[in-house]
Parts: structure tokens; sequence; C-alpha cells
């Protein structure tokens, strides 16, 4: 009987144990996290508008671990690993020893060097459901927010906070909103949305210092223009870091991001590592697979964890839905088509034949298949002039013996 | 447990008959019945009315995702052209009928030809005020103030509207605007206003369909059971064996569809004649026999105290007439219009069965084409029934026999007309009107128009009958609904025990059945003028009677027209399924709500009896009350 | 688990399977199919029938995936893989209206509800006893549950 540990309870984490409780029935899964509740991560703006309570944005059943007969040890963080005698220290001075160990401990809200930032009590980032409940307590006092970042994370706090009535302004280096995602037009709708909603942009702008009151709170942000912006709390949404502390202090190699091979193994006998902490992908669904293939080779079924690719992510604000796979900046010697109407705009690159980025903004309904031609590398050649209306039906095919549906191509 | 060993397959759709059920389950040969189940995926788009192939852009289907055609046509437009499409369709149906009906009279007039009711005669004269030297000079004046009427464009009122229809309906339509042109013109008028991108206004369409209701009911049903009064003789009334019981295999006999019954005056009298006879008896029968089937016969029935000798009686609607022909005992199938199926034309292949069209509307795949001409009547007469001796000597004995002496019954009331009826009552309505207003009769309910299959041959017809005579609802009856409901008994006296306590009383001190058989769709004309006389002789309007029109199962464009007619006549009218509509919540709207504020009528779907009869009975019953009755 | 085969050579594009889908899963009390709402977009088909492009027809029905894009995507826990009937089932009390499984699923199976709060994707017809309604719908039998 073999004894799985897990860190984290993340989308990686939960996959992972998921995953290992198919593969091994009978063996010994523990769940170690930080967190007193499961909860995504990607769903925290719902909990921070007051829509859903933290029950409601667990992704898991509410019996999960107990029906998968998983031991789950809450709001306890996780020490040290003694990967020589393959066991984990957390909270005081408990241990557990493992013969396989998942490390899925994502990734931490960053706060760039602007001076006061760093210690103000009234910074906060917005990852788990211990931020959001920061927040929610500040926004209780003050209704004046200051957000730095436009990302998902960024506009996500904001569409929860302005439906309660916040006062916001978003600081975004960069020239337009959601830049990762977005064109210009793109970004524009966005912009508009929000400011109709009552949120104020700064683009290309940054903080460069901040005012603060004599507890070391932020009462005033200044910006690289000099312009003073009074705030009650900041919310830091400027990019995050791959949370690699407890590898790094266990000895176990680590860069930017816990180093992984291709089976998601660590430096260490018996300790992998999947999800955001491995630096591979910050998007939801390939944490999830990483999950499944971390479990699957820590189970002893070989499988080899390909690279995600590519870029991808959907967002819906007030009602408007975006789709973004692949780059849309990189448009040397790419051809680049753009459909736009008033309800719809989608552009779409195109690179020798295939697909290298595609945007949507709109009724984003059945257009799944974009990602997977941008991922496979699909030649599209011949159907550049029905891009935007390709369906399944392009590719159609189904595989006789299961019933499912293939690519034909 | 199967021991059916030659029929095509059990799955036949239920009917209200079911002795007839069982007997077209076993038969071996393809019925309409039979191919129910095959067509029982029907296409979503066309039940709502919302499949529009009026150009090779199409066809064009309206879902949520795609709410316009190619050209920009919605939901609502498509839905009230393909309606108006069917209404002016149905109308040039019995406008068809209407015309043959008055070329008949015009030429038994100019030929001097035989004329059977004189009263009939005078009375309709009187009606529309023509007057002739003489009673043939009357036929042909008659006949001709019809037919210029007919034949005036679209642009031009009809001059006997405002003679034949009840003045304050009269007052009303003029206010609407609906007053109808020449009755073929405004046909025309509407084919085009639906064609490909013409008009897209779904109100303006609808107001047409009434305006071609109006047309349809004057002159179409109406007139033409006035037409042939004269020269077909008055509907008396009597008791005659209705079903496949009548059917008599010593002769040689002629099975007549369709609904002109004037295209078969000669013939029917000919097939009498000594020298026919003897042709017949040659071949080793004992004569020649007409079997009725459909509102043909329907006619020939209501009129059959003229032709004892020559009709056997009726033995069913348009859905049993495959199974008529399966008897064996058919010989020929004289058709001249609707309701002939194309499902005939196997059987009669098989059993060799002689197909002949007297009239080209109607020409049948397989069939000979005499069409009746009144000059080579005669000759052509006589061509048709050598034909059919032909026929029946190189048939019997070669096809097999499957009889069905037991089916049907042999004392349905029939013979039931405006006129008859009024004088069973004594020459006046005030019997029926105080039974009314007693509340020994509750109400009247006309349930007319076809026979259908999908859901069932003639269930829901039946079921909404016994429903509303339960409720004592007098119930008049006038087409395939007839012929179903006689089959099953119903206008047999013995039928009274069906009947609510109140109307049960009133049919056993009169002798009569609940259920009035008027005989054939175009008798539906005949109801409505009953209603108009009992209307002016309460000082009413048409929509204050307690009166419903039930078509539960409308088969037809023609029921389209005739609906529309009712409506029209502000007159509530029940359909079990929705006539291709619902897909416009415009027209659906404007046909079972609005309508009320437009002429008096409504559409009411619904398709169980039960709750149909409940629906119309408080109809009646809050028009009770608004009499004060 | 069962599946609906799909034999697109028989498919004559009536989208009966698409009414069927669309009477089956009516929000608005009602039934049949005269007063199914074509106009309303909360009604519309969870398959759908393309067109091939040679004049035949591509219907695209959801396959339940042995692994499905979908539920993978899904970060709200509301699209999962039943294990026990292999379905591939929708709570649409947990979706945070993310869409990723939109953008994850290759065939372009879910589609986003009208008021972008939820998806609509077919759940097999889970409150009919006797399966789902297109397959009993197509009147050329080409689509067929099969046990996989």
């Amino acid at each position: 009987m073999e004894r799985f540990i897990i860190i984290g309870a993340g989308a990686a984490g939960i996959s992972a144990a998921k995953t290992l409780r198919i593969l091994r029935p009978e063996d010994i899964i523990t769940v170690i996290s930080i967190d007193e509740k499961v909860h995504s991560r990607c769903m925290l703006h719902k909990y921070l508008s007051h829509e859903r309570d933290a029950q409601r944005i667990n992704f898991v059943d509410a019996d999960f671990f107990e029906r998968n007969d998983i031991t789950h040890i809450t709001c306890e963080a996780v020490t040290k690993i003694d990967t020589e005698a393959k066991t984990v220290f957390y909270g005081d001075n408990y241990s557990a020893p493992y013969d396989k160990l998942l490390i899925a401990t994502g990734s931490g809200f960053f706060i760039p060097p602007i001076p006061h930032f760093r210690e103000a009590p009234n910074v906060f980032g917005f990852r788990d459901l211990s931020d959001a409940l920061k927040i929610d307590q500040a926004f209780a006092k003050g209704k004046r927010v200051f957000i730095v970042g436009s990302g998902l994370v960024g506009l996500d706090a904001a569409s929860a906070l302005c439906e309660r009535g916040a006062e916001i302004t978003i600081a975004e280096m960069a020239p337009r909103v959601m830049p990762l995602q977005t064109d210009d037009y793109a970004a524009s709708i966005y912009q508009k949305a929000f400011e109709e909603h009552g949120c104020r942009f700064l683009l290309g702008i940054g903080a460069s210092d901040a005012v603060t009151d004599k507890d070391g709170n932020i009462t005033e942000v200044i910006l690289s223009t000099g312009e003073h912006v009074p705030c009650d709390f900041i919310i830091m949404a400027a990019g995050v870091r791959p949370r690699i502390q407890l590898a790094q202090d266990s000895g176990i190699a680590v860069e930017r991001a816990i180093c992984t091979d291709e089976h998601l193994r660590t430096s260490a006998v018996d300790v992998y590592a999947a999800g955001d902490c491995t630096g591979l992908s910050g998007v939801w669904p390939d944490a999830v697979s990483q999950g499944e293939a971390a479990a699957e080779n820590m189970a002893g079924i070989p499988t080899v964890y390909e690279k995600p690719y590519p870029f991808k992510n959907t967002s819906n604000f007030f009602g408007i839905t975006m789709l973004s796979v692949g780059r849309l900046d990189l448009t040397e010697g790419a051809e680049i088509l753009v459909h736009k109407t008033q309800s719809e705009y989608k552009k779409a690159i195109v690179k020798d034949g295939k697909l290298t980025g595609f945007l949507s903004l709109g009724d984003i309904s059945n257009s799944g298949l974009y990602l997977y031609l941008i991922k496979n590398s699909i030649d599209i050649s011949g159907k550049q002039n029905k891009i935007f209306r390709l369906s399944f039906a392009d590719f159609y095919g189904i595989n006789q013996k299961n019933g499912e549906f293939a690519y034909n191509i | 447990m199967n021991n059916c060993t030659d029929c095509i397959n059990c799955n036949t759709c239920p009917s209200a008959d079911k002795p007839m059920e069982e007997y077209i389950r076993r038969i071996p040969l393809e019925t309409a019945h039979h191919r129910v189940e095959g067509q029982s995926t029907k296409c979503g788009f066309g039940l709502q009315g919302v499949c529009c192939r009026l150009c090779a852009n199409g066809p064009c289907r309206i879902t949520p995702e795609s709410p316009r055609g190619i050209c920009g046509a919605n939901a609502d437009t498509i839905v009230a052209r393909n309606f108006l499409r069917a209404v002016a369709a149905g109308s040039g149906c019995y406008i068809h009928v209407v015309e043959n009906t008055a070329r008949q009279l015009k030429n038994t007039g100019l030929h001097k030809d035989k004329i059977r009711s004189e009263k009939a005669l005078n009375h309709l004269a009187g009606l529309l005020g023509v007057t002739g030297k003489d009673k043939y000079d009357l036929c042909v004046k008659v006949a001709d103030a019809v037919l210029s009427d007919l034949y005036r464009p679209e642009y031009e009122p009809m001059e006997l509207v405002e003679k034949l229809a009840y003045s304050p309906r009269v007052k009303r339509w003029k206010e609407l605007g609906i007053m109808p042109g020449g009755a073929k013109g405004e046909v025309f008028l509407n084919v085009v206003k639906t064609s490909t991108n013409l008009s897209s206004d779904p109100a303006e369409m609808l107001v047409s369909c009434l305006r071609l209701g109006i047309s349809t009911g004057l002159y179409g049903l109406q007139l033409t059971n006035l037409l042939n009064d004269v020269v077909l003789g008055d509907p008396e009334i009597r008791t005659a064996p209705v079903g496949m019981n009548v059917i008599d295999p010593n002769y040689i006999n002629i099975l007549i569809t369709g609904h002109q019954h004037s295209l078969f005056t000669y013939i029917q009298d000919r097939l009498l004649d000594d020298d026919v006879t003897a042709k017949a008896k040659a071949a080793g029968a004992k004569g020649f026999k007409l079997v009725g089937c459909t509102c043909v016969g329907q006619d020939l029935q209501l009129r059959g105290a003229h032709y004892t000798e020559i009709f056997d009686g009726h033995a069913g609607n348009n859905y049993i007439s495959e199974a008529v022909l399966s008897c064996g005992a058919i010989d020929a199938v004289l058709s001249e219009f609707n309701c002939t199926l194309p499902g005939i034309e196997p059987i009669c292949e098989k059993l060799k069965i002689k197909q002949i069209c007297l009239d080209v509307v109607a020409k049948k795949a397989n069939a000979d084409l005499i069409p009746f001409h009144y000059e080579t009547r005669q000759e052509d007469g006589d061509k048709i029934i050598d034909e059919i001796i032909e026929a029946y000597k190189s048939r019997r004995g070669q096809v097999p026999m499957n009889l069905f002496t037991e089916h049907g019954n042999k004392n349905t009331l029939t013979g039931i007309s405006e006129g008859s009826l009024k004088a069973f009552l004594g020459g006046s309505w005030k019997p029926l009107i105080d039974l009314i207003a007693s509340g020994k009769i509750k109400g009247l309910a006309g349930v007319v128009g076809c026979s259908s299959v999908a859901y069932g041959h003639d269930t829901l017809t039946a079921e909404l009958t016994k429903e509303l005579i339960a409720k004592d609802i007098l119930v008049l009856t006038a087409g395939c609904s007839s012929g179903g409901l006689e089959n099953i008994g119903m206008m047999t006296p013995e039928a009274a025990e069906l009947a609510g306590p109140n109307l049960k009383a009133v049919c056993k001190e009169l002798g009569i059945p609940p259920v009035l058989n008027f005989g054939p769709c175009l008798a539906i004309g005949r109801l409505e003028i009953v209603a108009t006389e009992i209307a002016r002789e309460l000082g009413v309007d048409l929509p204050q009677l307690p009166l419903v029109i039930s078509a539960a199962q409308w088969l037809e464009e023609q029921a389209l027209a005739d609906g529309s007619f009712a409506l029209a006549l502000g007159l509530p009218l029940h359909l079990g399924v929705p006539p291709f509509v619902t897909g416009s919540k415009l027209v659906t709207k404007i046909l079972t709500e609005d309508m009320v504020g437009l002429t008096g009528g409504r559409v009411i779907i619904d398709p169980d009896g039960k709750s149909a009869a409940n629906q119309l009975e408080a109809i009646i019953e809050e028009k009770r009350r608004a009499l004060k009755i | 688990m069962k599946r609906i085969f799909i034999d697109p050579a028989k498919c004559d594009g009536c989208k009966n399977c698409s009414l069927a889908c669309m009477e089956s899963h009516r929000q608005d009390g009602g039934t049949g199919i005269y007063t199914l709402d074509l106009l309303d977009p909360r009604n519309q088909s969870r398959n759908r029938i393309l067109s091939d492009g040679k004049g035949g027809y591509s219907p695209v029905f959801c396959r339940h995936c042995d692994i499905p894009d979908c539920a993978g995507a899904c970060m709200s826990g509301a699209l999962h893989k039943n294990m026990e009937s292999g379905l591939v089932e929708y709570d649409a009390e947990k979706c945070a209206a993310c869409y990723m499984c939109v953008m994850s699923c290759r065939y372009g199976v879910p589609a986003i509800s009208p008021d972008r709060k939820h998806i609509i994707k077919c759940d097999f017809c889970a409150h009919l006893e006797e399966g789902p309604a297109c397959v009993r719908a197509c009147p050329k039998k080409a689509i067929e549950v099969r046990e996989v």
C-alpha cells in the first residue's frame, strides 16, 4: 500500500487526487492545503461580488474527500520536505511520511518594488479565498479601490467590486486593457464596458510611489505621471510568481519555477510537481491535465506531459464574452484576417497555411475548434476564405469503433 | 398470436369505427391507415408553418439562430403567406364546384332537361331576385346570375352577396372592407399576393382570408346546394343503411368519389335504363348500383329519396375508400373531385377496378379521363358504362371477395337540410328555438368537415360529438365527419341513449338521433343557412347564437377556406390541430383572440375531445347568458 | 456507457433532431411542437446539423467523450464525467460562465446561453426514461443509441 501526499488543493492538486483515487483505489491519499476550503480561484470574483458564498465557489462536491476516502488536512502550511526521509513537515511540527509526493502549491501574487507597496497592510493580492476575505473586510471600510494591473485577475476584482459600488481606478502599464488577451479593438470594447460601470483606467501608467498614514496604509498612490490618486486599499494584479519557496528550502531544483522533467518529476526522487508552481502554464485546464499526468506517473503509469501550447483564455465581463488563443502579436509574415460586425469581432492570424492566433469577441459558442487548429498546427490552406465560419464539419470524422468524433485532416 | 398471414402490417391507426379498424388491420392491401405509422415523424417546421419554399433560396426554416428567411421574411410573414395560399387554393376548389354546378343547371335549362325540384328553383330565383319566362329560362337566368358573379374581376363586388348573406353580417363585412369581388378573381389575386417577395403583411393576408371565406361560403357552399336541389332533388328525411353492408355483390358496383354530384346527373339515371340494365344482366349481374363514398356519396344519400333504385347507400368517408375497394365487389371508381385518395390507385390496379375521372382537376394517374361535357354526355356515358361492364366481366371471379356485410347499420337518419328540417319542425324554427330557450337543447354545434387519420380515424370527431351530446348540445354534421359518425351509429335513433338527459328526452319525443346529418361538406352551407334563419327569427346577429362550429379533424385546404367563412360569420371555430400557423405568435393571436373584435369569431385549438367539448360548452353557456336564456 | 452513434450518410438535414432537442429542453412548461417557440433563443438546440459543403450533412452531437476536454477545462466543477453513466454532466447551478469549456471542446459542442450565464450542452435527455429525444425523432435512423 503506497502513501501519496499532495500539497495544495487547487486545480492541479485536486485533479491529481481524483486521478490517483481512480488508479489506486486502495492506497492512502492525503491532501494538505493552506486553505480551509477547496475553492476555484477563477471564481473568486463571484465570492467578492457576494454572488456566491465560499461553499459555492468550491469546484468539487462537498463530500469529495469523504467519498473518495482522501484525507484532507486543512489550514496547514507545509514547512519542509525531507526528501531523504520522504517526509513532509507541516503546521506545529507535524510530519507525514510519503512514498510519492506532489507539489501543487500554485502561484502567488507579485508586488513590484514600488516604495511602501510591499509593506503596506492595505495592499492585497487576489489569488485565493483568504485574499478575497481581506479585500471584503477592507471594502467594508472604504470603497475607493486602486488596482494595479488590468489582466484577468485585475478585471475580475474590478468587475466584482464595481457591482458593489466601488470607486475603482485601474493602472495598466501597457497601452490597453488585458494586454495579453486582446488587441486594441477588443480591449477598447472591454474598457468601455468597465468605464460604463464606473471604472477609471490609467493606461500606459504605473504606480511609482505612495503616501501612507501612520499605520503604513497607503492613502494615495503616486503615479508615474506625478498624479496622486487617493484610495482606501490596493489590489495587486500585476502578475504572479510560482510558489517555489517550499521546494527551494527543501533542496529541490528551482529556477523561476520548480524544475520538472517530461514526467513532471522534480529533482528529488518520488517528488512531482504540477500546476502553476511548475511555471508551465497559468490556466486552469493545463493545471488539471498536469495534475492528471503527474498522478499517472506517481501511480507508475509513465505519462509524458507535453508542454502546453498555445496561450489560451476566455473572459466574460458584463456578458461580453471573448476567446483568445495563440499569439495575436506575432504578425510578421502572417496574414491578418478580421471580421467585424455590430455584435461580433473576430481576428485570425494565419502563417504558412496555419492558424497561429485567434481572437473572438461576441458569441463564442461552438468555437473550440480554433484552439485545436492552433494547438495541432493543422493546415487550413484553402479554408482561409471561411476562416471565421469554420466548424467541425470542415474536419468531420467519426471513430467507427467507439462513436467518438475524430478530426479528418 | 399473430395469425394474419397476408396483411401488410398491423400498425394501423386507431379508428372511432372499431369493426372497421379491425377490418383494415387484416386486409392484404396498404391503406392510409397503414401509412400513418411510417409518416408519424412530422416536420416540426412544417407543423408550425415556418418552412418557406417559395423561392430557390429556400427552403428556409425559422429557428432561434435564424429568425428570418434569406429574403428577410419573418415567421409572421411566412406563416400568413402559407396560410393564405392554402385558403386561396381551398376557395378555388369550392368555386370550381359551384361553377360546374351552375353550368349544369344552365345546360339543364337550355336543353329543357329534367328538373327535379321546381320548388327549389323558385325558392332560389326568389332569393336571388331573378325571373324567367318559364322554369327552363329561370334555370338559365339563375345560373347566369351565379356565373357572372364568379367570373367578375376581383375589383368588382359580387352582386349576390347581399342577397345571400344575413344583413347584420353584410354590414360588418362592409365595415371591415371584406366584401368579396369576383370569386375566381379573389383566388387569383391572393395566389399572386402570396408569391415570392410580394405581400409580407400578415394582417392584410389574414383579412384576405376572410374575404375568400365569404366567397367560398356563400357561393361554393350555400349556392352549390341550392343549385343542386333544383336538378338533383330536395333532400327528404328518411332512414337509410350506411357502411359496407350497403354493397351488394350481385350488382355491378360503381364507387363514386368527389364533390360534384351534378356531374353524375346523367349517368345515374342512364344506369337504370332498360338497355343498360340488360347489358348488365348479359354480363351476369342483376344491374348497376352506385356505392357512396366521400362527400358526393353523402350528397346522393341526402337526396336518396329520389334514387332508391340506383343508390345502395353510403359506405363511408374518404379514409375508408381504400377499405371499401378492397372488398372485391366494387368494379369501378367514378371520380370527379378531391377526397379521391391516390392510395386507391394501387388497390384498383391490383383488384382490376376500373378508374374513370369525370373532371380533369381530379385526374388520377391510372384512370381514364372522360371529362363530363353536357353536349357529349350520352356517348360519353355509354362509353363509361361499357368500360365498367368490361371491368366487371374481366375481374369477377378473378379477384378475391372480402365483404364486410356486418359493417355499419341500417337505420341512419338522413335527408336533413334547412328545408326538410324546417318542414319536420312544422314549417317554423320556433319549436327548435323554444327547445333551446328552455335549455332542453343547450345549444347547437356543427361538427363538420373532414376525416383525417394521422391522429386517429374519426377518433376526435367521435369523442367530441359524444361529449357534446352528453352536454345536451345538439350536433349538426356535414362532410366526412358525417360519414364517420353515421357508421358508428351516432345518427340512429338509438344514439339518443348517449345524449344528456334533456337532449335524450327531446330525441325520444321527436324520434330523432342527437346528431343530425346534413350530408356533404358542401352542406356546411345549409347548416349556416339554418343558423342565419334562427338568428333572423330571434332578431340577433350570428355571433350571438349559442352555436359553435368544430372542424375537429379538418384535413384539406378547402376546410381552411370553409373555416375562414365560419370566422367571417363570427362563429367560434374549433380545430383539432392548428392549421400550420403556430410558428407566428401574431397570426396565432389574430386567429385565436383578435378575431373576436373583428368578426366575433375565433379559432379554438384543442386536440382533446373532452376539453374541447368543455371549451365549446363554456362558449355556448356564455352566449346563452348574454341572450338571457 | 451509451453514446449516440451518427451515420451522416443517412442525414437529410431535416432538423427534426434539433426540434426534438428544443422541445425536450424547453423551459416554459408547455408541451407539443405546436407551442414550441421557434424564435426564443433559450430554446436553441443542443445538437447542430451542419452542412458538409458537398450537399450532405455533418450532424454534431455531444460525444460525452471518454476524455472530455470540456470537463477538464471546467474550473467551477459544473461539468464532470460521471464514471458510472459515462455522461459528461452539467450542473448549471455551479457554472461560473467562464466558457473555458467552449474554448476547449475541439468539436465545438458547448454553446453559450442567451443570458451569457450558462452553457447549453447535451444532457442525453436525462429527464426522459426513453432516452434522448433526438434519436427518437430522426426519421432516417441516422442517429441511434449504442452501448460502447
